[in-house]
């Protein structure tokens, strides 16, 4: 199955796919888990060598799809490594998709449940998530795009607009001392901040479906970007109100951020709702993307039609979501999935343009 | 073309149901909305000892007597519409018992309206009580649960949670003026920033020795009265500081603005006093060779508020010179009556020196925070002062 000319998108829509699939849970708990891993109060270093690491795995996968910029993944691996490893791989990689897609919707659920919709199910919640995600993906990549370009902005907005609200509990000395331990513990936590960004794999899928693929690492560079920058205020803001010892006793850290304060006169007094709106935005882009992802590896590994297998997935991914028996499971699930990630988008690529060159090479010289 | 009519008429007919959205809500007047908790020692009251003669027991130890404040939302609804206002706004629910969820569970037992904390604004604790039972402890539910937002406030009290939560005034919600009263920091410099629920997380995890807020509560009124000193360890009570104790914490970690300070004029012994508008404090860790030590280092603006020696005049310089002198020498004995009382009574570092450490000489702070409040006994601190009379007022000559 070749990609159809109609069905493809700009540079700036490709930046913004990146940028709302980068962002997601790390959102809520990335405070948390790297104070735990840095233990100082340089997280946000840590976040942004983190973020410099997500950029160059980007880089090498552009680099790789560039190689081949008609085709996906799916299709060139089995090109560079023969058919059956190929076939693995991207069956390996179809399944990644799948967990990380479930582990959203779980994801979701967990957050809604608690927060907000106490005593609704949690099949029913993620029903409506499963059902709307559907109806969009089976149009194709530009319906997606166009959802994601209207949530952008609004992310943007309220995210900046709520979290700078949380400067009236905030104190500069949770900040300080600045690499008071030296660099050490910052490089130590970068492994924890640097699984924030998984989401990069959408490279290896995405850069066919561009209008312009020979401007992919412009767009790559941007849609890193701004998740560094998302992160880096989120971090740097949850830790100076809860301090780095009070971080790591909140599960969704930055959720008890926006609980934190009130502020009375304004017509809104409190602002978690609004952080929890975008999130679940932001969640659902993760989850469709990652659907899609999963669905396109399919349909091309099987030569089928997609909307049958879409479909077929469906009830799959609602299994994975609810395999986990509660909370700890969920947080384990995730680091799973990132651990899978170092392997899957990190060293394979890497691994797949090594042996691209030295074939390529080695054609020339013949 | 009959056939699709008939689904489309369906359809709408269906869509009806989606009307049923909001089947499950509950009206604001029918909320039990909690203002306030209190935690006191435990003691049944004399309600509940009879509840438990007619056979309304279950098993448990009375270590705890909590405290919810809910709205009366009859006296509410009343004031609105100019009915009397005999009725006082808060109706004190109490009940003991050994944990906080289940004595809060136990209160839907006797009340049409079951507490619902989503407003909680202020959390009391009966000092007294955290002596045997450390704040990790008796917080752990109200961190834990999901109603309780992070926002509420933590006062402790010296004397029994009940008392602070009572007013004479039938209007008012002891738990509004209670949360209210740290808005007027910029009145009086007795007051602490307010520690929420989120930022007392921090302080409970970070090992180092803090100040809880310490309010009183006799006769219907309520007064914020010094500070409770909180061991950073095990989370227990250490002591109280009283009025004049706080304002020297203050003073030197240049918390808070405003305030008075009032000195006595040494050779007519009249009052003067110094309105305060800005502090600004340094703590400096000096470290030479092995030794440590720290040197304080405080700038204060503000203006000549009241004098009562008629005979000077504010226009002359010499007599500003000399409420400034007098005005510093006040201010330096504040801060080390309270350095002195910290490293003899309480044994502990409650103005944030072991902080400044932190963020000064990490390193050293790494090897000294495990016993941070033993070693800061012996560690000499000097203090300077620094006033600054803007101005005197609309008078300037009597």
């Amino acid at each position: 199955m070749m990609v159809s000319q109609q069905d493809k998108i700009t540079v700036s829509q490709t930046v913004i796919v990146i940028t709302n699939f980068l962002l997601g849970t790390g959102i809520l708990t990335l405070p948390r888990t790297s104070v735990e891993a840095v233990k100082t109060p340089d997280v946000w270093l840590s976040v942004a060598f983190g973020g410099l690491i997500a950029l160059l795995a980007g880089f090498i996968m552009v680099k790789l799809s560039m190689e081949y910029p008609e085709k996906t993944l799916y299709q060139y691996s089995r090109d560079i490594i023969g058919k059956w490893p190929g076939g693995l791989f991207s069956l390996l990689l179809i399944c990644y998709f799948l967990a990380t897609s479930s582990f959203q919707v779980r994801s979701v659920t967990e957050v809604m449940g608690f927060y907000l919709l106490e005593d609704t199910p949690l099949w029913a919640m993620a029903m409506v998530f499963l059902w709307s995600g559907i109806y969009l993906i089976i149009g194709g990549i530009n319906p997606i795009a166009r959802l994601y370009e209207i949530i952008f902005p609004i992310t943007v907005l309220i995210f900046l607009v709520v979290i700078f609200m949380s400067a009236s509990i905030f104190e500069t000395d949770n900040l300080r001392p600045v690499l008071g331990k030296g660099i050490v513990p910052v490089m130590q936590g970068v492994k924890t901040t640097s699984f924030a960004y998984t989401g990069i794999e959408v490279l290896l899928i995405i850069v066919p479906f561009m209008r312009k693929p020979e401007q992919a690492l412009k767009a790559t560079l941007m849609g890193i970007s701004f998740p560094i920058i998302f992160y880096m205020i989120t971090v740097i803001m949850v830790i100076g109100a809860l301090s780095v010892d009070g971080v790591t006793s909140w599960n969704w850290p930055t959720i008890d951020l926006m609980r934190s304060f009130e502020m009375p006169g304004l017509i809104f007094e409190r602002f978690e709702s609004m952080l929890l709106v975008i999130w679940i935005m932001q969640i659902f882009s993760n989850f469709t993307i990652s659907y899609f992802a999963a669905a396109i590896g399919l349909s091309q590994l099987l030569k089928r039609r997609m909307e049958p297998i879409l479909f077929g997935l469906l009830p799959v991914i609602y299994l994975i979501a609810m395999t986990p028996k509660n909370i700890d499971q969920l947080f384990q699930m995730g680091d799973l999935i990132g651990n899978s990630a170092i392997f899957l988008v990190g060293l394979i690529p890497l691994m797949l343009l090594v042996i691209s060159k030295v074939r390529r090479r080695k054609f020339e010289k013949n | 073309m009959k056939k699709i009519n008939t689904i489309r008429y369906l359809t709408i007919a269906f869509l009806l149901f989606l009307l049923t959205g909001c089947w499950s809500s509950h009206e604001i007047e029918e909320l039990g909305l909690t203002f306030a908790m209190g935690i006191d020692k435990g003691k049944e009251t004399e309600l509940e000892k009879k509840f438990d003669e007619m056979g309304g027991n279950y098993p448990k130890k009375d270590r705890i007597t909590m405290i919810y404040q809910y709205v009366n939302e009859q006296a509410a609804g009343s004031k609105s519409t100019g009915g009397s206002t005999d009725q006082k706004s808060y109706i004190n629910v109490y009940g003991t018992g050994d944990s906080l969820q289940q004595i809060n569970s136990e209160v839907a037992l006797r009340q049409d309206r079951p507490v619902f904390s989503p407003h909680l604004k202020v959390i009391v604790i009966a000092a007294e009580l955290l002596r045997t039972y450390s704040l990790a402890e008796l917080l752990d539910q109200p961190l834990r649960d999901n109603e309780i937002r992070p926002s509420s406030m933590v006062i402790v009290t010296r004397g029994r949670a009940r008392d602070t939560l009572e007013l004479k005034e039938t209007g008012e919600m002891p738990a509004f003026r209670l949360r209210k009263i740290v808005e007027n920091e910029y009145k009086a410099k007795k007051i602490l920033p307010p520690v929420t629920l989120a930022k007392l997380t921090g302080k409970m995890r970070s090992g180092t020795s803090y100040l809880l807020q310490n309010v009183i509560g006799t006769d219907g009124e309520v007064k914020y009265a010094g500070a409770a000193a909180i061991n950073g360890k095990t989370n227990k009570l250490i002591g109280y500081l009283d009025e004049h104790d706080l304002e020297g914490v203050m003073w030197i970690t240049g918390m808070g603005i405003g305030g008075t300070v009032k000195s006595y004029d040494p050779e007519e012994k009249k009052v003067t006093a110094f309105g305060v508008e800005t502090i600004k404090s340094d703590i400096k860790p000096i470290v030479k060779g092995n030794r440590l030590s720290f040197e304080v280092n405080v700038k204060s603006d503000g203006y000549l508020a009241e004098n009562w020696s008629t005979n000077e005049k504010a226009f002359d310089n010499k007599f500003l010179e000399k409420v400034k002198k007098t005005t510093e020498k006040t201010v330096k004995k504040t801060m080390e009556d309270i350095t002195k009382k910290m490293k003899t009574e309480y044994k502990a570092d409650l103005a944030g020196f072991g902080n400044e450490l932190r963020i000064k000489h990490p390193r050293l702070w790494e090897k000294l925070k495990k016993n941070w409040d033993e070693t800061f006994t012996d560690i000499p601190i000097t203090f300077h002062v620094q006033i600054t009379i803007k101005e005197y007022g609309t008078v300037g000559d009597q």
